[in-house]
């Protein structure tokens, strides 16, 4: 059968074949008008290679159809588009994000509504008061009594540490003697465990089918009704279907407050991590997902830093990191410099100058009470200080000493967090302040409370070294792994003119030819988020569930929110290829195509598109047609002969033992049986997207 | 080929062939059979900038003690090793093995390199090149490239290699280092005795790719994830007296283990453990600080207890990209700082010994007035434990630059 095969695939071939015309003449083709300069250039990409290039670095990856899309609206007017997202339609992904209502949530609501352990501490010590309305109470009381029960068995076991260590460390003789009074002490422990194991209370499928056959309202109620350890009892006796038919015909509320009855900082977590999965997946505004997603790595904060980290992240990456995400970047550093979350996760909020005037007041009061004295504290952390520098702006070279360092730690003391527990609000503390002035690389910061900060931050951002510094690790995101110098320095200069304009600095490297060369195309390897990502966009997976991809991301080493260092996760491919990321791709597209992710499902019988090839196929689809259909579908750019035929023959092989197991099989074992075809095309779907083309973008 | 025959049919590896037309990791692999490695190098690094002074306390320091008022190990709660150092009470797993002269301990130890970038300090410390950035290999694959300029052995994928996602700095190069997150989950499309054809498939893909990348990587995957299926280490449970911790870093010593009782020709193996930059509340005989050695110290001691016998064989090191300030900061915590201290642990070791000049800690013998001074270069550990371990005698190709002497080590080894 000779189908017309992959038409994207022969051009973007042709283009990489033939230079193009214009780089072929010498000099040809100034786009500015300014008189070219003699030079070689590299050939550049052509036809709908650009616009695969395009999609592939400034998308998460490329949808079946985006590429006609794109064609149609003219390469340009897409890429502005995307730089200016405001009035895109984002219906689709508005309608997924409705399930995360509490992601809609100011931070204080957050915690009043999904209490931190803080907030649940504080609670049990009657510090705050516990909400009178009974589903929020009964989230408290819930989590308060799991927290009692935690603490009361880590009690028993250190106790029972106790006496194993006294036993381990005490000379011969008194051990014997010890001997005694260790096993009553581990016994009574034990009783202790049998006693909670004891008041388990059992819980039957009768009682779990009762609870389902309610109402969802009255489910909810029902839930919260049930005071510890009978909730926890319940749940757990759950199988997963009948966890799914828990939440069945909930609104997205009723669904949080369940979980939120299970435990309230696993939801925001979850949720945070969900949202912004369901985003990089959905949005149209694509490129404003690329570049949250590039900040919040630049700006990396940890989600397990402490307790509230989960809360302030929520407020961090939705107010701080996404509106500015395309803004100006001194904006962006401003606004990561007053936020809870990175004064938290650095340590600047606990951070204190050595002579102000609180430093002054705890030295007073640790000498009228000496008792006391180890408790008090004053004095620099030099933490965020230092990676600011680093990390955030002028780089490791950016000509810093380490008395610099301390002279930044100075200058920010004060900089902290009102109500640091529940990550509150941005608070310059005077009291905290070091006075005095500063000098930092040379220039002198004279006493100015708050204001000295943001001077030191202009400074920063308006600093060369931080033209350098960003526009390389933006050239490494989105052009190469080791950006040629001349398009770093061209964006560097765009930063500076543009007074620190991301938009103007990606514009810059979008019309670079460097960003066109034909040895940039394809030369990125994914990263984890880019890979899974760009696999469920391909896939056009439907998701009711994020939670496999969650736990994809962090077996693949780059959970979101989980790199505990300040550095971040790198871009370049030697972090990203190794054995075990090549196993956990293969089998995480195995697993894709044939619908093994719980809660994610794929549709490869391609009945909602009208192709040639999906009318022709829908006769007598031949392994041939389906790889065809399919490659165009999930590798716009195609795949190289020697994938392909490996693809087809280890089919044929698979195809011929399936029909002999089969045939052996008893029928109806599955809900819905799949099709010879469908089976077929789960394999070829899930090779595809496991080959060495779709590591790349 | 009398032996190749046996070692399939012992290995229930006959269920392979036939997937790919010449399956040379068998011959790789039967080869290494008959050279296997005797001597194994495991390295630990420890990310993060590891506390030293509180870990290995100098607690006869005075200075000690006045600049660290809330966080110091108080004298009667360190666990004694020398009437100087003691450790952190948190190392309580470490004391037998230090008693029984398994573990050395090295203090003002670390790169003489003056940075303090995690970033830059670690990828130093790996490369083996403090201050050249351009280096592009690591340390460990230094030393296994020139054990092969020595040496002609063939050797198996797992020669060395990096429990974790990716392969670290230390191992990067010419010689090629398998990661692995899960022994157990080393395998594509299901753990069958026989490859999946999905694998299958895949296999063939890789191995046609014109993608050099990748083309190397599904190679390497392949004949791992095939002779791992054939020497099952799953089968190595670990023994009664090895409770690992249920921690990241136990589960990884744990599967270190299995890997060198699966005789899967492991030269080298690398694990890395993270949480050890504590700038705020470290916490002094209880806390932060403390929850980490514990996890630390109780892993390795597992892996020591599990590995029995064959430990005889094992060299295991540890190292932190720097140390901490020798001053707690405003906020219960420590900065970032120079020298630190590393643990040797091994059959060969010379152990029951605090090794390196010790700079004290009085407030003019700081480095940069606020740091344990350095006065050992831990280039000269490595290479003491390369040199013994693994027989290394050309230090200037594993650590060029550095001008180590032989006569110059520590003899801890």
């Amino acid at each position: 059968m000779n189908l017309p095969r992959r038409p994207v695939t022969a051009l973007v071939c042709a283009a990489l074949a033939l230079p193009s015309p214009l780089s072929a003449l010498p000099g040809a083709a100034p786009e500015n008008g300014k008189k070219p300069r003699a030079e070689y250039r590299l050939p550049e990409l052509q036809g709908d290679a650009r616009i695969l290039h395009t999609l592939n670095r400034f998308t998460f990856g490329p949808r079946p159809g985006d590429v006609d899309a794109v064609r149609r609206m003219g390469l340009e007017n897409w890429f502005e588009q995307q730089l200016n997202p405001a009035a895109m339609d984002e219906t689709t992904l508005n309608a997924r994000l409705e399930q995360y209502p509490a992601m809609q949530l100011g931070v204080q609501e957050l915690l009043y509504r999904y209490p931190s352990n803080g907030m649940i501490h504080q609670a049990a010590n009657g510090k705050i008061a516990v909400p009178q309305e009974p589903v929020l109470r009964a989230i408290y009381q819930d989590q308060m009594d799991r927290v009692a029960a935690r603490k009361a068995a880590k009690a028993d076991k250190d106790t029972a540490q106790k006496n194993a260590t006294a036993q381990m460390y005490a000379p011969v003789t008194a051990r014997a003697e010890n001997a005694q009074p260790a096993m009553m002490g581990s016994t009574g422990g034990e009783a202790n465990t049998m006693a909670v194991a004891d008041a388990a209370p059992v819980v039957s499928d009768a009682d779990v089918n009762s609870l389902l056959g309610l109402t969802p309202e009255a489910r909810v109620q029902q839930l919260a009704s049930l005071p510890q350890p009978q909730l926890d009892a319940t749940l757990k006796a759950m199988r997963p279907v009948q966890r799914l038919a828990l939440v069945a015909g909930m609104t997205a509320q009723q669904r949080e407050t369940v979980l939120a009855l299970e435990g309230p900082e696993r939801l925001v977590a979850e949720e945070l991590i969900a949202a912004r999965l369901t985003r990089d997946i959905y949005a149209s505004a694509q490129l404003q997902e690329v570049m949250t997603d590039f900040w919040l790595n630049h700006f990396n904060i940890y989600l397990r830093k402490n307790e509230a980290m989960p809360y302030a992240l929520v407020s961090y990456e939705r107010d701080v990191i996404r509106p500015r995400a395309l803004g100006k970047f001194e904006d962006l550093l401003e606004a990561t410099a007053h936020s809870p979350a990175m004064l938290l996760y650095l340590d600047n909020a606990t951070s204190m100058g050595p002579e102000s005037l609180a430093a002054d007041r705890a030295r007073r009061a640790a000498a009228r009470r000496p008792e006391l004295g180890k408790k008090l504290r004053e004095g620099l952390n030099e933490n965020y200080a230092r990676e600011l520098m680093e990390l955030h702006t002028v780089g490791v070279n950016g000509g810093y000493t380490q008395a610099d360092v301390t002279e930044v730690a100075r200058i920010l003391t004060g900089w902290t967090v009102d109500r640091a527990e529940q990550a509150a609000t941005f608070e310059f503390n005077d009291n905290r302040h070091e006075p005095g002035t500063k000098t930092v690389m040379g220039v002198k910061y004279r006493e100015d409370g708050e204001r000295e900060g943001e001077a030191l931050l202009h400074a920063l951002a308006s600093s060369p070294k931080t033209a350098q510094f960003l526009s390389r690790k933006l050239a490494v995101r989105f052009v190469s792994d080791d950006p040629p110098q001349a398009l770093v320095d061209r964006m560097a200069q765009a930063y500076m003119t543009s007074g620190g304009d991301i938009r103007t600095v990606l514009r810059t490297m979008f019309h670079a030819p460097e960003f066109w060369a034909t040895d940039v195309y394809r030369a990125k390897v994914k990263t984890p988020l880019e890979y899974l990502v760009s696999a469920m966009r391909a896939s056009n997976a439907d998701i009711e569930s994020l939670r496999p991809l969650a736990n994809a991301l962090r077996e693949q080493g780059m959970p979101l929110y989980g790199c505990v260092p300040p550095t971040g996760y790198d871009w370049r491919a030697e972090t990203w290829v190794s054995t075990a990321a090549l196993v956990d791709r293969m089998n995480f597209a195995l697993q894709l195509a044939a619908n093994k992710l719980p809660g994610v499902w794929t549709e490869w019988s391609g009945e909602e598109d009208t192709s040639t090839a999906t009318m022709l196929a829908a006769n007598t689809p031949t392994p041939e047609a389906e790889e065809s259909r399919l490659e165009a579908t999930l590798l716009a750019g195609g795949v190289s002969e020697s994938t392909r035929a490996a693809v087809l023959r280890q089919f044929e092989q698979q195809y011929t033992n399936e029909a002999q197991v089969r045939a052996i099989a008893a029928p109806g074992r599955r809900a819905v049986a799949l099709t010879a075809t469908e089976k077929q095309d789960q394999v070829l779907a899930g090779l595809l997207l496991g080959s060495p083309e779709f590591q790349r973008r | 080929m009398q032996l190749t025959r046996r070692f399939l049919f012992r290995n229930g590896a006959m269920a392979l062939a036939g997937t790919t037309a010449i399956p040379g990791f068998l011959v790789r692999t039967v080869l290494a059979q008959a050279a296997a490695p005797k001597q194994r190098l495991v390295v630990v690094f420890q990310r993060g900038a590891a506390d030293g002074l509180n870990i290995v306390v100098p607690y006869r320091e005075k200075n000690y003690y006045a600049m660290r008022p809330s966080i110091a190990i108080p004298q009667n709660q360190v666990l004694d090793l020398d009437g100087f150092f003691g450790l952190h009470p948190s190392l309580a797993g470490f004391t037998s093995l230090f008693d029984a002269k398994q573990m050395a301990i090295v203090h003002a130890v670390g790169s003489p390199d003056g940075t303090r970038s995690h970033f830059d300090a670690q990828d130093y410390m790996e490369s083996g090149t403090p201050g050249l950035k351009s280096t592009q290999d690591g340390w460990l694959n230094r030393a296994l490239q020139a054990e092969d300029a020595r040496l002609r052995t063939t050797h198996t994928p797992f020669r060395a290699v990096a429990l974790g996602p990716d392969v670290p700095r230390t191992l990067a190069g010419k010689v090629p280092a398998l990661a692995l997150n899960s022994v157990n989950n080393f395998a594509v499309g299901g753990r069958g005795p026989a490859p999946s054809a999905a694998a299958s498939a895949f296999e063939a893909m890789y191995g046609e790719s014109g993608d050099k990348v990748f083309h190397a990587a599904g190679e390497e995957t392949f004949d791992a994830v095939k002779m791992l299926r054939a020497a099952n280490p799953g089968q190595y449970t670990p023994r009664a007296e090895a409770n690992y911790p249920g921690s990241e870093f136990g589960n990884r010593m744990k599967q270190i283990a299995q890997l060198l009782k699966a005789n899967l020709g492991v030269e080298a193996a690398f694990t890395d453990v993270s949480g050890w930059d504590t700038h705020q509340n470290q916490g002094a005989a209880d806390g932060q600080l403390s929850n980490r050695l514990r996890d630390f110290a109780d892993s390795i001691g597992a892996f020591w207890r599990d590995m029995g016998d064959d430990a005889e064989n094992v060299t295991l090191v540890t190292m932190s990209e720097f140390g901490r300030t020798a001053r707690e900061n405003g906020t219960g915590g420590t900065d970032h700082g120079h020298a630190n201290a590393m643990f040797v642990l091994g059959g060969n070791v010379k152990g029951g010994k605090v090794y390196g000049r010790w700079p004290g800690l009085a407030n003019e013998q700081l480095n940069e007035g606020r740091d344990l001074a350095l006065t050992t270069d831990y280039r000269a550990v490595l290479g003491e434990v390369l040199a013994r371990q693994l027989g290394a005698a050309d230090m200037n190709a594993v650590f060029p630059g550095a001008g180590l002497q032989p006569g110059n080590f520590l003899k801890l080894m």
